[in-house]
Order: structure tokens, then sequence, then C-alpha cells
């Protein structure tokens, strides 16, 4: 296989994808070795080497003595072509082993749009798709990320998901998968779902009534009831990678990922995130710093990037930037932020840490109005935005980026004119601050509400294409008269079937099969979408994605992914839900008051902020 | 501020670094072996190294050259020995020197380069055949080749010239080698996957799937010269 590989890959875009041989690249002796796992990432490499996740569990499980972890990615069409050309079954980069050879294969699921690509990485290593088709012989298929929140639409096709953060089970399951290699493979299940935080779909008999909502859930003895997400104990120590793997190509992130907290209670009822990587946990200074000297040195990056749901958060923001660049400005190392909150606050702190390079900034008010923004508890004025730009212009920068979402609960065209005032606002900001008529540039961003799982519109439909189509050409319409100002949108197709799988159900597993068998592939991709694929698949199967996409569950409701937790409680959703609906806002659990989520009783655990003083408070301060 | 020259092998998993990643990867062994590297003055500051003569991606390079600037003295020895400790798998120094003062950039002293290619042929060919195509090749007043200029136009360009010798050395089985010394950098390139397509192209040979592999040898000077003998400095 080597010497075919060795032929083959100058012909193909971009060789680098696939020969591993990195800096900090981790190749163990192979029959040392008692449990071999296989990080597959269902995208091309630039987007999966760019994947902290990726990096702290590569981490993980290579620190110990009696496991190995290699990683593999989708390979591109082309790649796909020569390979199935060739009979060559998909290989790991590290030992170029078929990931058939893997005890366990692990998929990420970061995003709905790359389940296809699942599907074609178990294909093109020769394994069963169906959970069920699989036996002790063939590796164990895990599933973890976000998308593992809702994993009904792949249920057939993993045989045990990962819910939550996957640190410390990792390290359980190779344990388990340690003492129970002669078992069968519905053995080895069983014992697994006995695990906190495994869900073993195969466990889970679901019958869903005809409106999409669950008319009964049998469970198997020995699985949980409902499963409940991991969370890490001790954040601060938690391990970090010391030695991330350092691409030879250009990935799209490719600099140090420092991870400064995890969680968000800002509670932005569109937000996913927001729910799922609750509570927040800061790490202490103290160990950032470490972290970040140990990191330079491994790596030789020039750049480290704070990352988090919400950096500017981090409690002691100012004081961690100021010393990290004490360290490390002298040394030719750069910080950046990947994400800036809508206020001056921030907009300073990109100031002060970006001396060297200088591109636009970008800030998501996320909807037009102040009407809509309480809807979706954004708190941010528009006083906010306009002072995070003029401090922008002021600073130097003279483009800036705003995020927005269009098809939202409650939309209307009033809302929709609020983006485009906006837009102007902080044109004429611009203008204000004397930014050169030239250089001066506005983008507005739109993508299409997706309505996703545990959020507090987990029940509200999508707005229909035409809708979104609708929308879209009414806000091109109106920003088309000002030329400084761009307009890009995403395609709302994809938007649409990302809804379906969003919220989809255990029917889709055959409608997923088919559309990865009539060739969809790298659906996240714009230049490769094929929505007719979709389309017909759902056709021949008998289904209507439109049911899923635009279905309205009401509270009484089982949902299809109830029997997943996420710690926070439904009532707390309901209640979310409910004020959305009057457009009352919910203050963050940081100011001081809890709004009862439910998440700190029900998984035992506290916000963890050892990055200030906890007679801080962070809110009232920054703002 | 010393220059120095370095001389490097790229082969293995290295050979498929495109260029631009070649700046990247060095930029960051520089910063891992802790080399006090010159920077450039400026906005965006950056350390001072280039490299002769890129590869084409996915061809092994067994002895190149590339110049770098120090703020402070290291011996040759010393430079080689930190950057080995921190390039990755298939980047080599081989040796390093320091450079005569006022020194051509090796950018513009290259001017050839000597390549090994392996065909793999299917059906098996005979020496004789080889041997007379190479010379019938060699014997044509004009190689024209087609080239796509950055605005996608095709343009029709003679390597003949700068083609300048190529030799068989060994056939095996189904498995021929060929030596060739054609026209490299800054004044004029060819590039080796153009020659040997225009020879068995023109030739009608039946080369097999796959059934190309280049490696570059070495890097010459004007006149086949070495680069060494023009940029290093004599050791007191």
């Amino acid at each position: 296989m080597q010497r075919t590989l060795e032929k083959i890959l100058p012909h193909v875009q971009k060789p680098a994808r696939y020969t591993g041989g990195e800096w900090n690249a981790v190749v163990k002796e192979w029959h040392d070795i008692d449990v071999k796992i296989a990080f597959a990432f269902p995208d091309v490499y630039e987007v999966g080497m760019s994947h902290l996740g990726l990096q702290i569990l590569y981490h993980v499980v290579n620190t110990r003595g009696d496991a190995l972890m290699e990683r593999v990615f989708a390979p591109w069409v082309d790649m796909e072509k020569v390979l199935r050309k060739g009979g060559i079954p998909l290989f790991s980069l590290e030992s170029r082993r078929p990931l058939g050879d893997f005890d366990i294969i692990a998929f990420t699921l970061q995003y709905e749009m790359t389940f296809t690509n699942l599907l074609n990485m178990l294909d093109l290593a020769g394994l069963p798709l169906r959970s069920s088709r699989r036996n002790r012989n063939h590796p164990l298929v895990i599933a973890g990320g976000p998308c593992a929140f809702n994993p009904e639409p792949l249920a057939d096709f993993a045989d045990a998901f990962i819910i939550g953060e996957g640190e410390e089970i990792i390290g359980e399951i190779i344990d388990l998968y340690k003492v129970s290699k002669g078992k069968s493979r519905l053995d080895l299940l069983k014992a697994m779902a006995g695990i906190r935080g495994v869900y073993v779909p195969s466990l889970y008999h679901i019958q869903y009534f005809s409106d999409g909502s669950v008319s009964s859930l049998a469970v198997e003895p020995g699985a949980p009831e409902k499963v409940v997400k991991r969370v890490v104990s001790d954040f601060d120590g938690a391990p970090f990678p010391q030695k991330p793997v350092v691409p030879y190509m250009g990935v799209v992130h490719d600099r140090i990922m420092l991870e400064v907290l995890r969680g968000c209670t800002r509670g932005c009822r569109f937000c996913q995130a927001g729910v799922i990587y609750r509570p927040v946990r800061e790490k202490t200074p103290e160990t950032l710093v470490r972290q970040a000297e140990d990191m330079v040195g491994s790596t030789g990056h020039d750049e480290i990037s704070l990352t988090s749901l919400s950096t500017a958060d981090y409690t002691r923001i100012k004081p961690l930037v100021t010393e990290l660049l004490n360290r490390l400005e002298h040394k030719g190392v750069g910080i950046s932020l990947p994400s800036l909150r809508v206020d001056a606050f921030s907009v300073d702190l990109a100031k002060e840490v970006q001396r060297v390079r200088r591109s636009s900034l970008t800030f998501a008010p996320e909807a037009g109005t102040q009407r809509m923004r309480d809807v979706i508890n954004k708190g941010v004025t528009e006083e906010n935005l306009l002072d995070a730009v003029s401090a922008s212009f002021q600073a130097g920068w003279h483009a800036v980026k705003l995020y927005f979402m269009i098809g939202l609960p409650g939309e209307r065209d009033e809302d929709l004119d609020g983006i485009a005032h906006l837009a102007v606002k902080v044109l004429q900001a611009g203008l204000k601050c004397n930014v050169s008529k030239g250089r001066l540039k506005v983008t507005v961003s739109a993508s299409s509400y997706v309505p996703k799982a545990h959020t507090a519109f987990q029940w509200e439909p999508q707005d229909s294409l035409g809708e979104l189509k609708r929308k879209q050409s009414y806000l091109k319409e109106k920003l088309k008269k000002e030329r400084k100002i761009s307009f890009n949108w995403h395609d709302p197709e994809t938007s649409f079937i990302e809804a379906v799988l969003a919220r989809g159900d255990r029917r889709l597993v055959p409608v997923v099969e088919r559309a990865w068998k009539l060739g969809a592939r790298f659906d996240g991709w714009s230049e490769l979408f094929n929505y007719d694929l979709w389309h017909q698949a759902f056709r021949e199967n008998g289904m209507d994605p439109a049911e899923y996409a635009y279905r309205r569950f009401s509270y009484e409701d089982v949902l299809p992914w109830d029997h997943i937790e996420t710690g926070v409680d439904k009532k707390y959703l309901i209640r979310e839900h409910k004020k959305a609906m009057q457009g009352t806002a919910t203050p963050d659990c940081r100011a001081g008051r809890c709004p009862g989520c439910g998440l700190c009783p029900a998984l035992e655990i506290k916000p963890e902020l050892p990055g200030g003083d906890h007679n801080f408070d962070p809110l009232r301060n920054l703002l | 501020m010393t220059h120095y020259g370095i001389c490097y092998s790229k082969e293995g998993p290295a050979r498929f670094i495109s260029h631009l990643d070649m700046v990247r990867t060095f930029e960051r062994a520089i910063r891992r072996a802790g080399l006090p590297v010159a920077f450039s003055q400026g906005f965006n500051p950056h350390p001072k190294f280039s490299f002769g003569c890129p590869l084409p991606v996915g061809i092994p390079g067994r002895e190149e050259y590339m110049e770098i600037e120090l703020v402070s003295e290291l011996s040759p020895a010393e430079i080689e020995e930190k950057l080995n400790l921190a390039l990755p798998g298939g980047i080599a120094v081989l040796r390093s020197f320091r450079m005569v003062d006022n020194a051509p950039a090796i950018m513009a002293l290259i001017d050839s380069a000597r390549y090994k290619v392996q065909i793999d042929f299917q059906p098996e060919i005979d020496f004789g055949r080889i041997a007379s195509c190479i010379s019938h090749f060699l014997s044509l007043p004009g190689v024209s080749v087609v080239r796509k200029s950055k605005d996608g136009k095709e343009k029709y360009c003679d390597i003949r010239k700068g083609i300048f010798r190529l030799e068989l050395e060994s056939l095996q089985e189904n498995s021929a080698v060929l030596e060739m010394v054609i026209k490299t950098g800054s004044t004029g390139n060819i590039r080796p996957d153009e020659v040997v397509s225009a020879f068995t192209g023109h030739c009608g040979l039946p080369v097999a799937e796959y059934g190309v592999y280049i490696s570059r040898e070495a890097l010459y000077g004007p006149g086949g010269s070495s680069l060494e003998s023009v940029l290093q400095k004599k050791e007191e």
C-alpha cells in the first residue's frame, strides 16, 4: 500500500493532506499497543486540523502507554476517486494503516452537513455502514461532538455516541475495551452503556407519532433512561496538548489554540453551544501562561488564539493579555481573538493584542432591531454596536464585518429593515471617524437561522425556503444602494437540510444513507452541495423534508432527542421560549442571579471562575 | 549580521510541501531551534531567509539551497545541529557555511538543475528503442510545450535550448532511469515534468499510469559550476 500511495499522491490536489509526518505527530510501535484508536474527522484535513478537540484527545490518548490515536480525515473527491479506483482502503496518516485495522474509530460530529462524509469514510474503509452488520472483528465505531446531542439521524451507523466532553470518558472507554476483547459486540455495547455519557442507540427502541414527536421509547435493561452529558471535573487541571501537531500545509486556523474558558452562559436563545458546553469554567491565568509558553516552544507558531465561546468574558482578560504579551512579544509571537463581543471593551482589547496584523474586525449583533435581539436574548444594543465600531474605526481599522441571522422566530420585515439601517449607521460612524472613503467597507453577512435541539427554540419551525429566499432578496435590495456595503448570504437550501438533520429522528437513517449512495459528499461545501440528491433521497423513501424543517413541536411533546440530557432543564427552556415570545431578556448567571437553568444541581457541578476573585462582577464592570 | 548558506534535502512526506508552506515550515523550525534570525523592518516583520529555487510539489530534492541571515555569529555546525533537531520528518540540513561578503543571491545564481527520472513502461520496451528516442528527441531543432499564463491563456514555448543533457542511465525490466540537466532559475525556468511529457509524448513511449518519478539531484550555477564554490567563504 505504501508504494501505491507514493505513486498516487503526486497526482491528487494538496497531497500534504494525506502524508502525515508533521511536527509533533505521534507514531507508536503498533504491535506494542493494546487499544488503537483512529480519530476520524469527517471533513478535509485543513478543517480537521483546526479543531482543538482533535488535538486534545490526541494528546490524552497518546499520553497513555497502552493506547494510541492516529488521525484520518475525509479524502477530497479527487482522492476518493483514486482510492476507489486503486482499491486502496482509507488509511490513517501516522502509520498509514487501513481504518479496519483499528480497534476503535472515533468520529467527531461538528456539523450536520458532514454526516454523509461519515458514511463515506466507513465505506472507503471497507466497513459495513450499519452497526447491526458489524461484529467484534470490525472496529467499534463511536461518535461525539455537538451533533451527538441529537444523534438520531445517524442512529444505525454508529455503535455508540459520546455525549459531552471527551477528555475523561475516552479513558474509561479504553479501559473497558481492554477487558472486553473476547466479548461479543453486543456484550461490549451493553457494558459501554453503563458508562455515564455513552448512548448506545441500538438499546433504545423509539417510535414516533405522525407529527414527529416520540410515541414510545423502550430502553433495554442496563441502559439509562436518559443519557447525561459528561463534563470534565477539573477544567483548570484538565489535560491540554502541550505539543499539538503542527501541519505542513496552511490550515484554517494555523495557530496555537489556547482555550481560556469553556462554556458561555449569556443565554442566547438560538445558541446550542451555550447549552451543551455549560457550565462556564475558566482556567487560571497561571495555567494559561504556562500552557502558552510550552506550546510556543513546542510548535514554533507565531500566533496564539485565545479561544472560547466568548473570550472577552474571561474574568481577568486584560491582565492575562498583558502577561502573555510581556512574555512572548519579543519572540515575535502575537495574540489573536477569535471573535469579539459587541462592545468598546472588546475593541480596546483587540487593539491592544493585535499590534502586528491588521485586518477587519467582526461583530455579531445577530439581529437588526432591539425587539428581535430581545427575542433571542442577545444582550446587545445599537449603542453597544456603534460604540464598538467607532472604537474600531478610531483605532485604525477601516473594514468591519457584521453577522446577522435571518429567519429567526417571530421575525418581521421591519427587523430586516433594521439590519440595513444598522449597516448604514455603521458606515456613517466610519465616515464620522474620518476613515478614508476609498478604504471604508462594511460587510453584512446574513445566514439562515436553523433551529437546534436543546435550545429554547427547539420547538420552532424554520422559515420556509421560499420565505428565506424572499428575505434575502429583500435585504439585498435594501443594501444595493450603498456601494460601500457588501452583502453575503448562505445558500438557504443547505440551511434547510441542516435544519432537517438538526431536529431529525431515526426515520432519516435511510434518507442519509440514500443521499450518500446517490453521491452526496461534503454537503457543507457550497461547490459540492447538491440539493437535488437530497430531494431525491427523501422522495425515494416516501418522505418530505419540509415536515422536519417546518415542524412545530408543542411543549408536551416528547422530542426525538429528549433522552439525551444536557443538564439544562426542559422547564427552563420552556420558560425561555415563553420569555422570547414576550421579548423579555434573561441575564447571564455570571452576574450573580441564577436564572435556574437547572444544570448545576442536575450535574452536581458549579461554574468555575478562578480567573478572578469571586466578588468580581464581570458583566457590570465591563459593560 | 552574518549570512549563511544551507544545503538541505527535502524528501519523503516533505516533498509534498508546497513552496509557500516551506516558508512557513522553516519559520517555525527556526523559532523552535531558537536561531537568532534577523527580521525584516516594517509593519509586518518577517524572518530573513530565502530559498534558492522552489521545487515542484511532489518532487524530492537531494541537495537544495537556502540562505539565512542571523544577528549573531554561530558556527555552521551549530546551525546544522539546531535546525536538524527542529525540522519535521523529510527535511534535513546536510551542511551549512558562511557566505562570502557581497555574495549574490542564491536565487539569482542558480542556472541549471540535474534531475533523475524513473519511468515505468507498460508494456516493456527495449534499450535500443529508448536510446534512439533520446537521440532523436535531442536532434529536434525545437521542442514546443504549452504553458498556461496567469490569465489562463495558452502559450507555446520552445524548451529545446534549455535541455542541456538527457541520458539513459539504466534500464531494468519495465523501468528506465534517465538523467537530465535542464535550465532552472530566475532567468528562464523549465519544469522537469514538461521535459518528460514532451519526450515521452513525442516518441510515443508507453508510460504506465502514475509511472513517472522525478527527483532533483543537484543545482548548479552558470556553466554547471558548483554553488558552494561561488558562495562559501573560506574558513580561516
